[in-house]
């Protein structure tokens, strides 16, 4: 029954985008449209708690060639990452129903957005490491209509470089792949990998290298320095609902495929104490600093997020490169806050653009009073991503900090064990000074000019479309960071088989 | 059998003149029926095979002009009777406008039999005498449009071939000379595995392959070919991305496995400086096609890249690694015919530069959408085409273990990543671009005898993906040797 399921997540995502794009009736209607959407999203969610309640099954779809299957599997990791995905895309789609009205072309928009929740969902349960290249490169190229949605000079020249960027990381990935199955003794995912260490048909050093190049190539969908030059240029010109879910969920994709990648095909014990392991470590808690001081340098809200999102999904990065059990569980745990926060953080971005057209931080003066649900969700979003207890970011970025302590205690560069952490608590200090003046500018500022005050007059709160998924992404993060035990438990569990 | 279908359309062409057809339609006519002819003639051998080796004449007692069909030979001549009845229709609707159609389709149809008479071939005799026949065939071809560009492309067609052809010829030499037979066995004739003129032999098969390799393009000796590609489509299509470049890397093949013997080759600077030379030219292909902006000579580029994926495999000297060249072999002709065959299309309309491709799948719905899919396939999106043929490649190059193997899968994966930059992010431009001039819906679209060709090919490129198995079995069985 699972086995059907899975085929059906994949499936019906793409069915209904393609019934949007090609049945006028429709798709050109935008009652109709949001009707059909909604609910194929709501039959998506169903469909996929079902999934995450039926236990593990695999299911072959096709043979390349012998040892080559096209397969999918319900398991732990899998269930995990497509619950968050659907929930998000359900969020940004409810969303996108008020706020694509200002938009052009909706129909194509809906269409690739649905499409690419089906392949993402392929890309969760993929069993091999084919599958998930072949709906890792399906990503890219489906979640490409979202980038160049306005068909500006910009937005197109953003999509250019995001294709470039990640085929060019999807091949780096390819290449490890070509290594990885050959020398694995299941052509399966397993988990704590299985590298059939004992017979290799290359030298190890030379596999490293492939490895390290694999890891860094999947994690330009994840943004890691030095493949992330493509995230602050294509997430802010997409439509603002598509910026969330680009920011907060298909980053996720380069995520799992690096878990996939490290503990299931792999296996840690491989890496640990290597230079592919420093590299890591490095490039990761370069990226987390880095980002988080571009973001403080940057006064376009929109990338302002973006940058945030390039330091934050490296948390979880780095917390994967520990290769530790609660690094890990701390890395899971953040990859669920954070793909509520940022779809949260750019669902307020749009509903100020929708409200206002006001896209620069300085411009929000004044803002908050007039639209203060927003604004409060805002800050306390913000709150959640600085790390601040009890919302749901204290918890993951302490786990992944005591994961650093405890999993560094033996590494062979003494530095890295208190500089990892260090970097981490830096760069929490410095997401707050890129956040909070926002909700400060927001609640305090007085607008200068006279336009502008006249202008703040006239707004007022956006329609419950867009307030009620922001709400909800808020509550969210603030009640799983009070009651985390239920997802620490479970988390904890497969990081300890994974380790 | 085998000779009736190398010679018919060889004679059916040279016949030409002699009907100096006044319309359009006769001439249409008569070229597919020759062509169909030859195909139902020579398919049935193909797919169940025969044993038969059938003698044209002997030059001397031992050097027969002989014809044989064994599993790596079948598999060229398959692609070779499919792909061409299509393109001649294609031809048929893309030449009308031209002048000399005659002549053209002479050469055209005579150019068949010519390289079922390589892929047939059961000595090495025989395939260099095809092999020179093809230069000499082709020419007109390529200078068919009669301008001074395509006048000095054929030159240089044909000083290179010539030039290839006395090197492979000093080969040749050899291998009667030491060998005492130039009739193909898989995995080499024995005599030259062992004795004190293996030296000598190894030599012998370095002329060989770079005198073979000006066909299959390798560097430095593939300069001839993007420039060939100022002729005519159909000839670009099919002759230079499938019949003239695959006899170059079919030429190879043989050498490397049915005359000068792996076990021979293996470990010396025989395999090494051909196989770096494979590797290097893989990577310089493909950024070459990336700098190059009009279309076809990209396409051409591409294809100087693709050859040496198929001699990489080949000269792996490992069968899964012959088995992963053929494959791509077979792929690669299928895939690049298809874009082929939609730049012509575009061509037509008077798009030739790739910028020109902006916004133009209005104007041309079914050609973008097939060369979309070709792009993907190209590039190696699994399950597409492409994906199993650089797999199956750089399984065995992992097999292999080594530097150079290790240096060719690498090299694979660049290329994949610069394939997709060349033409993936055209295909995108075609959908969201706009270009210079906005287009009407279908406004350029064409002809069924252009389109057919185009829809039939990428339905097997689709049938192929998804059902692999029924291909990949023939081949892993041709590339161990089987008959």
């Amino acid at each position: 029954m699972n086995g059907f399921l899975m085929v059906v997540a994949l499936v019906l995502p793409v069915l209904a985008g393609l019934m949007v794009g090609f049945v006028p009736q429709i798709g050109l209607h935008r009652k109709t449209r949001s009707i059909f959407v909604g609910a194929a999203l709501a039959l998506q969610c169903l469909i996929v708690v079902l999934i995450a309640l039926g236990g593990e099954k695999t299911v072959v779809i096709l043979h390349l060639s012998e040892n080559l299957p096209i397969a999918l599997r319900s398991d732990t990791l899998g269930v995990i990452f497509s619950l968050i995905m659907t929930a998000m895309w359900t969020a940004s789609a409810f969303f996108a129903f008020s706020y694509m009205t200002h938009e052009k072309n909706e129909k194509t928009y809906y269409a690739f957005f649905m499409m690419t929740l089906g392949v993402l969902m392929a890309l969760c349960f993929a069993a091999t490491l084919v599958t998930m290249y072949l709906f890792f490169e399906a990503v890219t190229l489906l979640s490409l209509e979202l980038v160049l949605h306005e068909r500006t000079k910009e937005s197109i020249a953003a999509s250019i470089k995001y294709l470039i960027y990640s085929v060019a990381g999807a091949t780096m990935g390819l290449l490890g792949i070509f290594f990885l199955v050959p020398n694995t003794t299941s052509s399966y995912f397993v988990l704590g990998g299985s590298l059939n260490v004992e017979a290799l048909t290359v030298a190890p050093s030379a596999l490293l290298g492939v490895l390290f190049l694999t890891i860094v190539g999947f994690s330009t969908k994840a943004g890691m320095f030095p493949m992330h030059g493509w995230l602050p240029t294509a997430h802010p010109v997409a439509p603002s609902p598509a910026s969330a879910v680009l920011s907060g969920v298909i980053t996720k994709a380069g995520v799992i495929c690096v878990i996939r990648v490290i503990y299931y095909s792999v296996g840690v014990e491989f890496l640990r104490g290597t230079w592919v392991q420093m590299a890591l470590l490095t490039l990761a808690t370069v990226t987390v600093f880095m980002g988080s001081m571009m973001a403080l340098n940057e006064s376009l809200l929109k990338k302002r997020l973006a940058f945030s999102s390039v330091s934050q999904v490296s948390y979880i990065l780095c917390g994967l490169f520990l290769f530790d059990r609660t690094a890990l569980t701390g890395a899971l745990l953040h990859v669920i806050f954070h793909a509520l926060i940022k779809d949260g953080l750019f669902l307020f971005a749009g509903a100020v653009i929708f409200k206002t057209g006001y896209t620069y931080v300085d411009q929000l003066k004044g803002l908050g009073r007039k639209m203060p649900v927003v604004f409060l969700c805002f800050t306390i979003l913000s709150l959640g991503l600085i790390g601040i207890p009890p919302t749901g970011g204290f918890i993951s970025k302490w786990y992944i900090a005591e994961g650093a302590i405890a999993g560094l205690s033996h590494f062979p560069v003494p530095v890295f064990t208190w500089l990892v952490p260090a970097i981490l608590l830096i760069s929490a200090l410095l997401t707050a000074g890129y956040l909070l003046p926002v909700s400060i500018t927001g609640f305090f500022s007085q607008p200068d000019e006279e336009a502008s005050q006249a202008k703040l007059n006239e707004v007022c709160e956006p329609c419950r479309l867009m307030t009620v998924p922001l709400i909800i992404l808020t509550l969210a993060v603030v009640f799983l960071g009070v009651f985390p035990n239920l997802m620490i438990d479970i988390f904890d569990s497969l990081a300890a088989l994974l380790v | 059998m085998l000779i009736f279908a190398v010679l018919f359309p060889m004679a059916a062409g040279a016949l030409f003149p002699l009907f100096r057809f006044k319309e359009d339609k006769s001439r249409g006519l008569y070229v597919m029926a020759v062509v169909l002819i030859t195909s139902a003639v020579a398919l049935p051998q193909i797919i169940l095979g025969t044993a038969a080796r059938e003698i044209l004449f002997q030059i001397t007692e031992t050097l027969p002009i002989a014809f044989r069909l064994d599993g790596v030979g079948r598999i060229f001549a398959g692609i070779v009777a499919v792909l061409w009845p299509l393109s001649s229709l294609y031809a048929l609707e893309y030449m009308q406008h031209e002048k000399n159609l005659d002549a053209f389709f002479s050469f055209y149809t005579i150019c068949f039999g010519v390289t079922l008479g390589i892929a047939c071939a059961s000595n090495l005799m025989t395939l260099y005498l095809f092999y020179e026949l093809m230069t000499l065939i082709t020419l007109p071809l390529v200078m068919h449009g009669g301008s001074q560009r395509s006048v000095r492309a054929g030159l240089k067609y044909l000083y290179y071939s010539i030039g290839g052809a006395a090197l492979a010829f000093i080969g040749l030499v050899y291998v009667i000379y030491y060998g005492g037979t130039t009739e193909f066995a898989y995995g080499g004739v024995s005599v030259f595995t062992a004795g004190q003129t293996e030296h000598n032999m190894r030599i012998g098969y370095l002329i060989c392959f770079f005198g073979f390799g000006v066909k299959a393009a390798v560097f430095p000796l593939h300069d001839w070919l993007p420039d060939a590609s100022v002729a005519p489509t159909p000839v670009t299509a099919l002759l230079h991305a499938v019949a003239v470049v695959k006899s170059g890397v079919f030429a190879i093949i043989r050498i490397t496995w049915f005359t000068f013997a792996p076990a021979l080759l293996a470990g010396t600077f025989a395999q090494y400086i051909p196989l770096a030379l494979c590797v290097f030219t893989i990577v310089y292909g493909c950024t070459m096609a990336l700098k190059e902006q009009n279309l076809k000579r990209r396409l051409a580029y591409s294809t100087v890249s693709n050859l040496s994926y198929i001699l990489f495999g080949a000269l792996l000297m490992t069968s899964q690694g012959l088995r992963g060249g053929l494959m791509h072999m077979v792929y690669h002709a299928v895939m690049k015919i298809t874009l082929f065959l939609c730049a012509g299309v575009y061509l037509q309309k008077g798009v030739e530069y790739v910028q020109d491709m902006r916004g133009l799948h209005r104007a041309m719905p079914v050609a973008t959408a097939v060369f979309a899919l070709g792009s993907l396939a190209m590039t190696g999106i699994p399950p597409l085409l492409g994906f199993g043929s650089k797999w199956a490649l750089a399984e065995a190059a992992v097999f292999e273990g080594g530097l150079l193997p290790v240096a060719g899968i690498v090299a694979l994966v660049i290329s994949a990543t610069l394939t997709a930059f060349y033409l993936i992010i055209p295909s995108v431009s075609t959908y969201v671009s706009r270009g210079v001039k906005a287009y009407a819906p279908g406004e350029l679209s064409s002809g069924w005898k252009a389109l057919s060709p185009l829809l039939i090919i990428s339905l097997v490129m689709m049938f192929f993906s998804f059902w692999p198995m029924l291909l990949t079995d023939f081949i892993t069985y041709a590339a161990a040797g089987g008959l």
